[in-house]
């Protein structure tokens, strides 16, 4: 036995203590059937194996790696937000940070408890981690807008555009110090946003989980139509919903066609998805009338389409913004072909900081609009059937009886 | 990839090898030899089929001189007959496609069969 296999068997017996006990003696069965196996290359193969049957029997446990893998993204975006010395309002952005990382951790293990396991398949589980992704990735993009959107310009000629990019009517004296961030999210703001993503983690939770009984095809429509109108929705307003913002590399005016599209998805999108769902669900559930079922596919797939589209181009759209106010790269490419001088620049960046707030709005109203959209083509498309009873009126059947006399 | 009776390529190579004798106990290193399989995929597919019941494992009584006690495996009843089911059917649709192959085989060569009518089928045709 020479070193390697010496350090390969040390090493395996070594890291079978990571496995179940009921595993161990697998590992120890690798080991000792090394010795029937020629040695040389094709005894170091089979004992390679078998450190690879180790790891995979060790890490494959799915939940382990999902949990490693979220708790690395977790502290990257938790890092990657954290507020710097000097920002206005730390405390809120620390416990934004904070907050959001043990709900993410915390709502999954209490939706286990109250809602069962995820649903089978890959659509509730891909949706899952969407989700989980996207609300990781709003922290840090979020963190960047709001330094730069509150930070006071120091020269007078920013100062006038801070102001007014940030509703102010007076400008004079506005904006606290110049060169530091006064400003910042309020502890309201923090709030709502804690609610949002309770909500939206909570939703997305319950109807990709077993009890919510949401079918993989009404997840797959609502999820799909969610993306299509989240693409649409964040061509039209990359940089927010504001027209200085996203007037460099599209008109933003009502009669674009793309504009069109995303009212048109905005409105239609869910009724289309609860339609749709409903029709689609083929499983007789027993307990309910089949008709109820369908309306609540449908409600389930319109909301989900809206909640999707809104969270898709929230995370989107805030990291894009982000992204230009740290490269100027991606400034210049979406103002191609403009003459960019300094102030015109902070004008664009400034708009885009304060304008990136508007994904909340979106966040808020897009899911609401989708419940009643889909809730009125889905009753519209499943309505109840009429119950068989006697006619009341009519040439057939027994006459019906008069009014009894008053004493 | 999975068969359609739930058995991946190889999970049923394992329990081809298995089949051949049934009452035997064999080692990994003769499972690996007889389907070509590596340790890192064939154990942890004999995890599975223990796990699943089908394969049952212990140890050996009396190991030889100066060798460690080697693990040794054989089906259970259950595991007999989820096996002979499943080799089975894929040997049925191993014949199909084999079936499929030729028919088409004959197609490109240009060989067109004549479509087989519901008349002809019930022979009705004169």
């Amino acid at each position: 036995m020479n070193w390697l296999e010496r350090t390969m068997t040390a090493a395996g017996r070594g890291a079978a203590w990571l496995l179940p006990a009921g595993r161990r003696d697998w590992v120890a069965a690798v080991w000792a059937e090394a010795h029937e196996v020629p040695p040389g290359l094709a005894r170091l193969v089979w004992r390679a194996g078998g450190v690879w049957m180790l790891a995979r029997e060790a890490l494959m446990p799915r939940r382990l790696g999902r949990a490693a893998v979220f708790a690395v993204a977790a502290a990257f975006a938790a890092w990657a937000a954290w507020p710097q010395p000097g920002v206005g309002h730390a405390a809120e952005s620390q416990f934004h940070v904070i907050a959001t990382v043990l709900l993410l951790a915390g709502l999954p293990l209490l939706a286990r408890r109250f809602f069962g396991s995820a649903s089978p398949g890959r659509a509730g589980r891909s949706l899952r981690v969407l989700c989980c992704a996207a609300v990781l990735a709003f922290l840090p993009a979020l963190a960047v807008v709001e330094a730069f959107a509150n930070l006071t310009p120091a020269q007078p000629a920013y100062r006038y555009i801070f102001c007014i990019a940030q509703g102010w009517s007076n400008t004079q004296g506005c904006g606290g110090v110049p060169g530091r961030s006064t400003g910042g999210p309020p502890w309201a703001g923090e709030i709502v946003l804690m609610l949002l993503t309770i909500g939206y983690v909570g939703v997305i939770l319950f109807l990709t989980s077993r009890r919510s009984q949401v079918t993989r095809s009404t997840l797959a429509i609502g999820a799909g139509m969610g993306l299509l109108f989240g693409v649409v929705m964040f061509a039209v307003a990359p940089l927010g919903l504001n027209k200085w913002a996203t007037d460099p590399w599209l008109p933003g005016s009502t009669a674009d066609p793309l504009v069109a599209l995303a009212w048109i998805l905005l409105f239609g999108g869910p009724a289309a998805a609860a339609v749709l769902a409903a029709r689609r669900y083929r499983r007789p559930d027993g307990t309910k009338p089949p008709y109820t079922v369908r309306i609540g596919q449908g409600i389930a797939a319109g909301v989900l389409a809206n909640g999707t589209a809104a969270l898709f181009t929230a995370a989107l759209g805030t990291g894009t913004v982000a992204l230009m106010l740290k490269s100027a790269w991606l400034l210049h490419w979406l103002n191609h072909g403009q003459q960019l001088t300094a102030v015109v620049t902070y004008r664009y960046e400034i708009y885009a900081g304060t304008g990136a707030f508007a994904y909340v709005v979106m966040l808020i109203f897009f899911p609401v609009i989708g419940l009643i959209m889909s809730s009125v083509a889905a009753a519209i498309a499943n309505p109840a059937p009429r119950q068989p009873g006697p006619r009341t009126d009519g040439d057939g059947g027994p006459p019906s009886p008069g009014r009894a006399p008053v004493p | 990839m999975a068969s359609r009776s739930g058995f991946s390529a190889q999970t049923l190579s394992v329990l081809a090898a298995l089949c051949d004798q049934p009452s035997q106990w064999q080692h990994g290193y003769a499972l690996a030899r007889q389907t070509g399989l590596k340790s890192g995929t064939l154990y942890p597919i004999l995890i599975r089929l223990a796990d699943r019941g089908l394969v049952e494992a212990c140890w050996q009584d009396e190991p030889a001189p100066g060798l460690p006690r080697r693990h040794l495996y054989r089906l259970t009843a259950t595991g007999l007959a989820s096996a002979t089911g499943a080799l089975a059917r894929a040997a049925d649709r191993a014949t199909e496609q084999a079936a499929a192959r030729t028919a088409t085989g004959k197609l490109r060569a240009g060989g067109r069969p004549r479509p087989a009518t519901r008349g002809a089928a019930a022979g009705m045709t004169p």
